[in-house]
């Protein structure tokens, strides 16, 4: 039974339980960081579905350059939920070892690169990364996920720009959320996003990122395009940003004349809706997928809480590959207290 | 063994870096056809083709960022920037990128490039083809940071940052690209990052040098008879400390010529490092001589970078305290 198109039944199911499972890892953070025991979080309510489509549709040989805003694009690849909160509370299981805010993955054996604070600056990274498949004849595209705010960097240009005078396979992915913090899309740009590879000789494509038929479908394109060697393509897909730009962030400031429940433009629900209609799934079933990602989430928070953090001298491995006598005379003088 | 300057012994050395490692990919502007705006990167587009010594267009933060997303990928690019005064819009990428990439993944990843640009005055250039950003860099934990200041220097630091597998800036006293020449082995060979030279013995002071300025004390001294070691950093991050301690114990006078700007350059980090190690052993205040603290200027370049006179004055002071 299909869904729509290649979206089997199965597919889509699988599709809604790690959207909420996304959905409750994310609301489990915020409250986790309310209780102190998680730094900061930025939400990624609203996302969802853009992202798990472009999981689904990318192959593990794909390299994705992901942003800070993308927890369902983990989830959907696999990245186990331990993983992330390893990473969100800086303990010693965390891959990062502690070095990174919470949200800026590194998931290497996932084909994930690095997430970086600076918006836009992992955007040319992408470039010299393809190059680097192509030339060693590596299989897979790069994939690459930012906000509306990246298309203004210099970087975001730079990026596309190079892509494509090299015809390299990397697809640009602007999650538009409507939002740059406090910044609304239309401040941001006078063009459309879609619009800005023209001058590149980049196709672009709009796509409804909180419809997860509708992006699949819009993202097949761009795919198959990269994916025959075109070169670059950039998609913009629309979604909302249901919450604040971070947990240090306050939007009752600037988004007063908003109503910002989001509910029409909630991609989980317009699933839900949608699987209920074909009767694919029923309301009991809704129910004890809700009920059984609180409790996996849940679990697994308070089993990672008891990870303890990193060894405090290791703060000076791993900025070079042998530490220089500089950082060795550091680690010596540092008693390991502040 | 070969009598060479110092644009020949960095072009042959990158022609065999290449020739045994195709995962080193030659980037930047003119450096194909063109060879380079100084020619150092002459003839490699004849020898191995357009996939791997690429004409880039005109983006510095591009280039830049570009060669770190081949370097975190298994390649190893050699990337030019044509000035370092044009490479502060890659500056981010070098800061928050490229320097952090290890750190911030605990290592799983890391960026083994080589970021090649030709920096300082005495060639004509005006504000924006004179200026010596070292300290830029070297304030930075995760790059390393090195200076040649002849042929044979070039040829073996370009070969040990090659061998690292973290990202390498190699800053080129372009002033001294053509005006010396000296024996180059042919067999590579390497120069060990972090290891200063001691270039001449001598009993009265110690002057601290590096780059563009090595040529301009050696012959200082040498024409004034000055009884001075000089010693020649080659690595400024991580620099050498205890050559610059022995330096100053050893003298007890201690003299820093470099050509940046005096505020916050190399000579500061120097003489606090002597300061916190050494101090009982000074026998005079360490003093600097060093670009001036102003932008640097065109018609009057010869005032801004160090000379005999100011040198001379320098060793002076200090052997008279």
């Amino acid at each position: 039974m299909a869904i729509a198109g290649n979206l089997s039944n199965e597919q889509a199911i699988q599709a809604y339980k790690n959207a909420v499972i996304a959905r409750t890892l994310d609301i489990k953070i915020i409250s986790a960081q309310r209780q102190g025991i998680i730094g900061f979080h930025v939400p990624a309510q609203g996302q969802e579905m853009i992202q798990i489509a472009i999981a689904m549709m990318a192959d593990n040989d794909d390299l994705i350059f992901a942003y800070y805003r993308d927890l369902a694009l983990y989830i959907q690849r696999g990245v186990p939920l331990s993983l992330i909160f390893d990473q969100m509370l800086g303990n010693s299981n965390d891959l990062q070892k502690g070095r990174q805010m919470p949200d800026h993955f590194s998931f290497k054996e996932f084909n994930f690169s690095s997430v970086q604070s600076p918006v836009g600056s992992h955007l040319p990274l992408t470039v010299g990364a393809a190059y680097a498949r192509r030339y060693t004849k590596k299989k897979g595209i790069v994939i690459t996920t930012f906000g509306d705010g990246a298309t203004s960097t210099s970087d975001f240009h730079a990026a596309l720009h190079m892509a494509s005078v090299f015809n390299l396979p990397v697809l640009f992915i602007c999650e538009n959320n409507g939002w740059a913090i406090s910044v609304p899309t239309s401040k941001q740009t006078k063009a459309e996003i879609y619009k800005k590879g023209t001058a590149y000789g980049i196709p672009g494509k709009r796509v409804d990122g909180n419809d997860l038929i509708a992006s699949l479908a819009g993202l097949q394109e761009a795919f198959d395009y990269v994916r025959a060697g075109k070169g670059p393509y950039l998609v913009e897909a629309l979604t909302y940003r249901m919450g604040p730009h971070s947990t240090s962030d306050d939007p009752k400031k600037y988004r007063v004349d908003e109503i910002t429940d989001g509910s029409e433009n909630d991609p989980i629900r317009r699933l839900e809706n949608l699987m209920l209609k074909m009767g694919v799934i029923d309301s009991s079933f809704i129910q004890s997928t809700k009920a059984s990602a609180k409790e996996e989430v849940d679990k697994m928070l308070e089993e990672r809480m008891s990870i303890p953090p990193p060894e405090s001298s290791s703060i000076f491995d791993d900025v070079y590959e042998e530490p220089s006598w500089i950082q060795e005379e550091e680690r010596r003088d540092s008693d390991g207290s502040d | 063994m070969a009598l060479i300057n110092m644009v020949q012994s960095l072009n042959k050395t990158l022609e065999e870096l290449m020739g045994k490692d195709e995962r080193v990919i030659v980037l930047g502007e003119d450096v194909g056809r063109d060879g380079g705006v100084f020619r150092v990167t002459d003839n490699l587009l004849n020898k191995y083709g357009d996939e791997r010594v690429i004409d880039t267009p005109l983006n510095e933060l591009a280039i830049v960022g570009m060669a770190a997303g081949m370097a975190m990928y298994g390649l190893k690019p050699i990337a030019e920037v044509q000035f370092q005064d044009y490479i502060f819009p890659a500056f981010d990428q070098i800061v928050n990128n490229i320097a952090k990439m290890r750190y911030r993944t605990g290592g799983r990843f890391n960026v083994p490039l080589i970021l090649r640009t030709p920096y300082g005055g005495g060639v004509r250039g005006g504000l924006y083809h004179s200026q010596s950003g070292e300290s830029y860099f070297v304030h930075t934990a995760g790059l390393t940071v090195v200076t040649p200041s002849n042929p044979f220097d070039a040829r073996g630091l370009l070969v040990s940052a090659y061998k690292k597998n973290d990202p390498v800036i190699f800053l080129e006293p372009k002033r001294l690209y053509r005006s010396i020449k000296a024996e180059v082995p042919d067999d590579m060979f390497e120069v060990d990052i972090g290891k200063a030279a001691k270039l001449k013995e001598g009993d009265d002071l110690s002057i601290i040098t590096y780059g563009s300025m090595v040529p301009t004390v050696m012959t200082t001294v040498e024409k004034n008879n000055v009884n001075a070691e000089v010693i020649d950093l080659r690595t400024l991050l991580p620099m050498d400390v205890d050559a610059i301690v022995q330096a100053a114990k050893k003298t007890g006078r201690v003299i820093v010529v470099h050509e940046a700007p005096r505020t916050l350059g190399v000579g500061a980090e120097i003489s606090a490092l002597i300061a916190e190690r050494a101090i009982d052993s000074l026998l005079a205040p360490i003093l600097r001589v060093t670009g001036y603290d102003i932008p640097f200027p065109y018609t009057h370049e010869e005032l801004y970078l160090p000379g005999e006179k100011r040198i001379m004055s320098a060793v002076n002071r200090v052997l008279a305290y």
